[in-house]
This record gives C-alpha cells, structure tokens and sequence, in this order.
C-alpha cells in the first residue's frame, strides 16, 4: 500500500481562519501547525488579519517540478477503485 | 417500458424544489408520479405508499440535520410494515452522501447536482451513462473570418512604409539565431527523428552557432546546473499515467451557448511531467487551449539542449523531446500555442512549433526588444525570419503587448503590434491581436481606473477593430497585475476580465491561475481550476449580453486610435526601425522600456 499523500499532484493547501491577534502570530501558529503535521516544506499563500484573526491559506508542497511524482507510480492505496 | 408508479416525498420540513425537478422527468418520461407535501413525519409517508401501491419510492432530504436519525426510523418503520422489500427505494438531496445511503439500505442516494437522466435511470434500472458528445472538442480556427482590411487609412499607409523599411534593412542580415533557425529547417527531419534516425549533418552545424552553455550541453555532454534527464522509469510511468488519463477524459467546454471567447491558459512548471498533469487538469476542466512556457534564461541563450528534460525553475525547456512528448499528452481538440516572442531563439522555435504542429506561436519583435531584454536590431532580424516560418507552417501568431506591463502607454504598445501585424500580413502570416487587459501600469499611474477597470479595456478593443479588422485575443494573461495572492480575488478579477473579453466578442483569451500573484513556489493544480471554474461561473452569468460602451471608453479609444497614428508617424520618419526602438518611440525609458542587450552585436550582414 503506498501512501495517499502520492496522490498529491503538487500542493496541499489548507485554508482556515485561525483566532488570533496579529497578522505575524497568525503566521507563526499556521507554519506551526504544517510542522506539527508533518510538513516541512510550508509557506503561506495568503494571509488576512482584522479584528478577530487571520483568514489564511498555506500550503505545503508534496511535490515540486523535477521531483519524483508519486502519483506516476502510485500503487493502489486500500479501498481503491480497481 | 412499463410504466411505474412513482412516490415522492419530500422527507424535511420545507425543500422540495429538487424532488419537483426529478418529478418533472419521471412525468416526461410517461411515468405515473405521485408528489407529497414536505413534512410529512414517516409513518404518514409509509401510508401513502401502500395506499397508493407504489412501486418506487423517492424520498428527498435537504437540512443537514438529524439526517441518519429521521432515515433510520423511516427504514425501520417500512421494515417493520413490510414494504421495503416490496419497493424500489431511492433518495437523494443535499444532504445526502451515497455512504450514508448505502449504510442504511437504500437502494441508491443522489447527492447534489443530481441530473434527471441519473433519477430516471435508477428508476427505469437501467445503468446511468454520464452524457457523451462532450469528449470531442473541434479544434476552430480563430483567423478563419478576419480580412484583416484596414479600417484607417492613415494607418495603413504608415505601416506600408515601415514594414517597407524594415523589409529592406533586413534584406541583407543574418544572425546566429537565424541561422540555427535554418539549419533546424533544412537539416532536422522530424520524422526521422522519431524514428531514431541519426543527425548527423544537423550536429555538425549546429553546435558551433550556439551559445558556450549550449556548445558545452553537445560537445562535452554538460547540462545546465538546473535540469536533469528522466529516467527510463520514469518515462514508462508517464506513459502510462497519460494514456490511463486519456481513457477517463471528458472535455467541457467553458462557454455554454457562447461561440467565443476561447479560453487558453499556460504551463510551464519547468517539468514536462508536472505540465502533462497540469494540463490534462486544464483540459478536463474546460480550458480549449495551452500554452508552453519557456524558461526566462531560454530567451537569453543562443541555442536549444537536446533530450527529454526536467527543470527545476519556471519554465519548461524547450527541446524536441519535450515539445514532443507534451504534444503526445494533449487531447486531439486542444489547442497548443509554442511562445517564439521574445528572445534569441525566435525563429527556431517557429521552426520547432511549425514541425510538431503546434496550432499557434507568439511574436513580438517591439515587446522582445523593450520589455524583454533583446537588442532591437537581432530581434528584428530574428522577428522577420520567425515570421517567414510561422507563415510558412500555416501557424497564426499573436503579437502580446507586454511591454505594456513595464509601463509603456498602450497606444506605444499597440503601434509596435501594429508593426509586427503588417509584417506578418505581408510576409503571408495570419497575425492575431494581443492587447493587455488589466488595470496597468499606466492606468495605475495616471489614475485613469478609479471607478472601474472596465473602460480603457474597452476603449483598447474599440480603437483596434476601428484600424483593422483581425481577431483579438486579449492576455496575457488577463487581469495580470490585477491578481493578488488570494484566490477568491484573483478567480473573480480572471472571471470578470474574461466576461468583458466575452462581452466585446473577442476571439480568445489568455487566463492565469489563481496562484498567478504568489512567489513562493510553483503554481498548483487546484489554483488552475480555481481560475477555470470562475471564468466559467462569467460566461454562465453574463451569457449572451453584449457590452454597450460608456462615452468615457468611446473617448479613450479615439485617443488611443489618434496616439498610435501619431507614434507610427514618428517612426517613418524616423526613417529606421530599430533606431526608433532605440530612440524610445514606441516606448521609452521613462516609461519604462529599456532596449535590451542579449545578443547585440549579432547581426552579421551576409
Ligand atoms: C430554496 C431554499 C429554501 C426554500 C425552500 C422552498 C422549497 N419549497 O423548497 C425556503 C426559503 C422555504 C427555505 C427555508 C429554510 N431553509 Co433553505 N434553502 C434553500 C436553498 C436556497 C436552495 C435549495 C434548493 O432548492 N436548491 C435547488 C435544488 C434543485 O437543488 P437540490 O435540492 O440539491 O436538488 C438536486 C439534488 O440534490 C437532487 N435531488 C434532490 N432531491 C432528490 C431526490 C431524489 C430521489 C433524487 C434522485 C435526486 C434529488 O437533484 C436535484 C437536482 O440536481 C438552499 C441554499 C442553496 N443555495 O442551496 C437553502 C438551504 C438548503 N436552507 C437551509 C436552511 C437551514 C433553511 C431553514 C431551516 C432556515 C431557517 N432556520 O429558517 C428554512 C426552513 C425553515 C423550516 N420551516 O424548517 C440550509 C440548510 C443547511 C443545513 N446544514 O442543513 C441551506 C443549505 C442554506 C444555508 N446554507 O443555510 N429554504
């Protein structure tokens, strides 16, 4: 079985609002929270702070251009389709 | 077919509008429908079932809430009656998930976006086949009913005697690229490419009219730092991975009842790998065209490496391999345009794009030599002979006016388009217009878009097909500068400039991806059906409305229209071309132009 993250074609974005005071802790907790998933290569793509919190959307590149696709040789994950 | 008597409840407090849609069918279809009023508790829907001796019973739940609980007890309570076994039972609405449905014995759910096709099939038992007919897309011609007649005689009597000019300057001329250009024309079959064949003659010319990284890629063997061969299996894996895709593909189109505009977008992820997903994503999400995207160092290298290569930067390479496995990847009515525009490799990637059959190339000689670092007097020698071949290929070209995004006036930038259109007119080409649509430069500057960003837009489209009738493909891509790092601006900002382009009745238009304003690494799958989503979401709206002009952008056009006679009057009298891209004419320092250096010294007179 191989991993479903294969699958990604290239990034993974994850969009949230995240309660905070500032812009800057907002980044700090969502580049935090792509480490504590396990995400080394984050960045955020976009990022909106009023009032309340931030608005965010970070992503976190699977796969960047010349890497080796896991979705080219993506076995079956489990409950696939055959 | 036996007709079937058909119950339908709506199994919530209210929504209903969906079942009604599904009854609507069923009824059409010669069916014998029974609807219900909403909020009905269970037992009194089960009643009605055996009162009215269904056979078939569709039940529709849209509130989220409490949805398992009140389906459960509607499954046990038919249980315990004895009329489940004895009825066809279906459910969808919007809050239905097939899971949910198969968990509690449903003999099938239908989610949201359920067609009448798909209600009557379960009905009828018969298997839903997905509607045919959208697989092939027809690939049009966007040249086919232009004249390209002038519409402003003073116009075209000054481009006469520029392109007069610049015809019999580069009459005796030659340059590197020019020549890489022929012996790839002359001396590199394709089909004998293909097949393996050996180029012998070809690789005894061309290294030694290369620049040093390219010469050392041939004679030496040494790749640029940033890019690497695939390997075999990864090659096989690709092949496969296209021609598994292939078999799945559907192709929508954007426009519903609209004829145009065409809508391209581009790749270039540095990958061809990574561009085949793109684009097979592109595809599939309703894109009618693609677009290749060099690398920014390809326009500064003298010469084209060989192989099938990654890179790791934007842009993809060009070499044949690529070119030609990219082209095996995309569907048969996609469009494909090769961009020749800008740099020391002008004509030979006409010559490439011409010998895998790309169906458009892209070139600009103004915008080459202002907006992207060529010297004026090699792109002009260059910039012909790219013509020559795009004509001789049958490949249309359009002229992009990107030098606009530098700061360059429109009308400066529209006079130089001008030029290379009557170029390729007399050179037999089919030239297609390329005017920037977006809030630019000098509409920031001037302040000229405080109220909307629609006029000087439309006053550009209005001057140009005042001058000339030819197709108009407004990019590249739209909205640039427009977009920011947030999708939902940049996908409203794609959507509304592609429905005015609708709304002109332009041709085509170029679209970026929602990811278009974001630095920080490649652009993403998701953010390229973002933006194809959006633009279909404008065509769907706005349908066929066309656009009434305001005065202010019928002012702006006669400005337009008068500044370009002007700027061109400067360059024939001028009297020399590339001197007046020198001098600034059609876009100067202070705008924001700066003639560019790669490759001066060049040009060889033969
Ligand atoms: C129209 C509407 C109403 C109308 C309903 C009129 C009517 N006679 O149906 C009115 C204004 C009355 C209404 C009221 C309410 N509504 Co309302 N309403 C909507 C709205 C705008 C559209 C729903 C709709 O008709 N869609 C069009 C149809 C064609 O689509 P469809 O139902 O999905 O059907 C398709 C498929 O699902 C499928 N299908 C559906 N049924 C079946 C059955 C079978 C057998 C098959 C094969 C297929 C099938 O085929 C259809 C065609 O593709 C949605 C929001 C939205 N934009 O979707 C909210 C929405 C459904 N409403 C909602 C709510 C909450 C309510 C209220 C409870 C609000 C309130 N608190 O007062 C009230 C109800 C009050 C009450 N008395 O309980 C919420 C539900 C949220 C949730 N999580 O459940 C929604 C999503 C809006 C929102 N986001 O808040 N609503």
């Amino acid at each position: 079985m191989s991993r479903i993250l294969d699958r990604v074609m290239d990034g993974m974005d994850i969009e949230t609002f995240i309660i905070c005071v500032s812009e800057d802790e907002g980044r700090r907790l969502t580049l935090q929270m792509f480490r504590e998933m396990g995400f080394t290569d984050a960045d955020i793509v976009f990022i909106q702070f009023q009032g309340p919190g931030v608005r965010v959307r970070a992503r976190a590149y699977v796969h960047r251009p010349g890497d080796n696709y896991g979705w080219l040789k993506a076995g079956p994950v489990e409950g696939d389709v055959k | 077919m036996t007709p079937r008597t058909i119950l339908l409840a709506p199994i919530d407090p209210v929504h209903d509008v969906g079942l009604k849609m599904i009854r609507r069918g069923l009824k059409e279809a010669g069916h014998n429908t029974i609807l219900l009023p909403p909020d009905l508790p269970p037992e009194e829907i089960i009643q009605e079932i055996i009162n009215k001796r269904a056979d078939t019973v569709l039940l529709s739940r849209t509130l989220g809430y409490g949805v398992a609980e009140i389906l459960a007890r509607f499954v046990d309570l038919a249980d315990a009656l004895g009329v489940r076994e004895r009825v066809k039972l279906g459910i969808g609405g919007m809050a239905i998930r097939p899971e949910l449905a198969a968990e509690l014995g449903f003999d099938a759910g239908f989610g949201p976006g359920t067609t009448v096709e798909e209600a009557l099939a379960f009905v009828e038992d018969r298997e839903y086949v997905p509607e045919q007919g959208k697989r092939d897309k027809q690939k049009r011609d966007l040249t086919a009913s232009y004249t390209y007649a002038y519409g402003n005689s003073v116009i075209a009597e000054l481009l006469g005697q520029i392109t007069g000019g610049i015809l019999a300057w580069v009459q005796n001329k030659t340059s590197p690229g020019v020549l890489r250009a022929r012996a790839r024309e002359e001396l590199w079959d394709v089909r004998r490419w293909r097949g393996y064949g050996k180029m012998t003659e070809f690789l005894k010319e061309y290294p030694g009219l290369c620049g040093e990284m390219t010469r050392n890629f041939y004679l030496k063997g040494i790749m640029h730092p940033k890019t690497r061969r695939f390997t075999r299996e990864e090659v096989a894996a690709l092949e496969n991975y296209v021609s598994k895709t292939k078999e799945r593909m559907t192709v929508p189109g954007l426009q519903h009842s609209l004829k145009k505009p065409m809508v391209f977008n581009q790749y270039g992820t540095g990958c061809p790998f990574m561009d085949t997903g793109h684009i097979k994503v592109s595809e599939a999400w309703g894109a009618d065209g693609v677009i290749h995207f060099d690398p920014s160092w390809g326009a500064r290298t003298e010469g084209f490496m060989d192989g099938f290569l990654t890179h790791q930067e934007d842009g993809t390479v060009i070499t044949p391999a690529n070119l030609n496995r990219i082209k095996q990847s995309l569907e048969p009515g996609t469009l494909w345009q090769i961009r020749a525009h800008r740099g020391l490799n002008t004509p030979e990637t006409a010559v490439l794009a011409g010998k895998f059959q790309a169906d458009f190339t892209k070139i600009n000689i103004c915008y080459g030599a202002l907006g992207a670092g060529t010297d004026p007097a090699r792109m002009t020698v260059d910039g012909v002979a790219a013509i020559k071949y795009a004509a001789k290929y049958g490949l249309p070209f359009d002229i992009v006016t990107n030098e606009e995004l530098c700061g360059v006036p429109a009308h400066k930038a529209f006079a130089g388009m001008l030029i290379s259109c009557a170029l390729g007119l007399r050179l037999g080409g089919k030239p297609v217009l390329q005017p920037l649509f977006c809030y630019s430069p000098e509409v920031m500057v001037e302040g000229w878009m405080k109220d909307n960003y629609v006029d000087f837009n439309v006053a550009k489209v209005l001057a140009l097909r005042r001058i000339i009738d030819a197709p108009l493909w407004p990019g590249a891509p739209i909205g640039f500068l427009t977009h920011t790092e947030d999708r939902i601006q940049s996908s409203a900002s794609t959507a509304y400039h592609a429905s005015l382009a609708a709304m002109l009745g332009v041709d085509a238009v170029t679209i970026a991806s929602s990811d278009e304003a974001y630095s920080g690494g490649p652009i993403s799958a998701p953010s390229k059906v973002d933006t194809l989503r959006a633009v279909g979401e404008g065509f769907r709206f706005f349908g066929n409305m066309k656009l009434e002009p305001s005065p202010q952008a019928l002012e702006w056009s006669w400005q337009i229209e008068e500044d370009i006679a002007k700027v061109l009057r400067q360059v024939s009298e001028r009297g020399d071309f590339v001197g007046a891209l020198y001098d600034g004419i059609l876009g100067s320092r202070e705008d924001g132009a700066y003639p560019g250096r790669n490759g001066k010294d060049t040009v060889m007179n033969v």
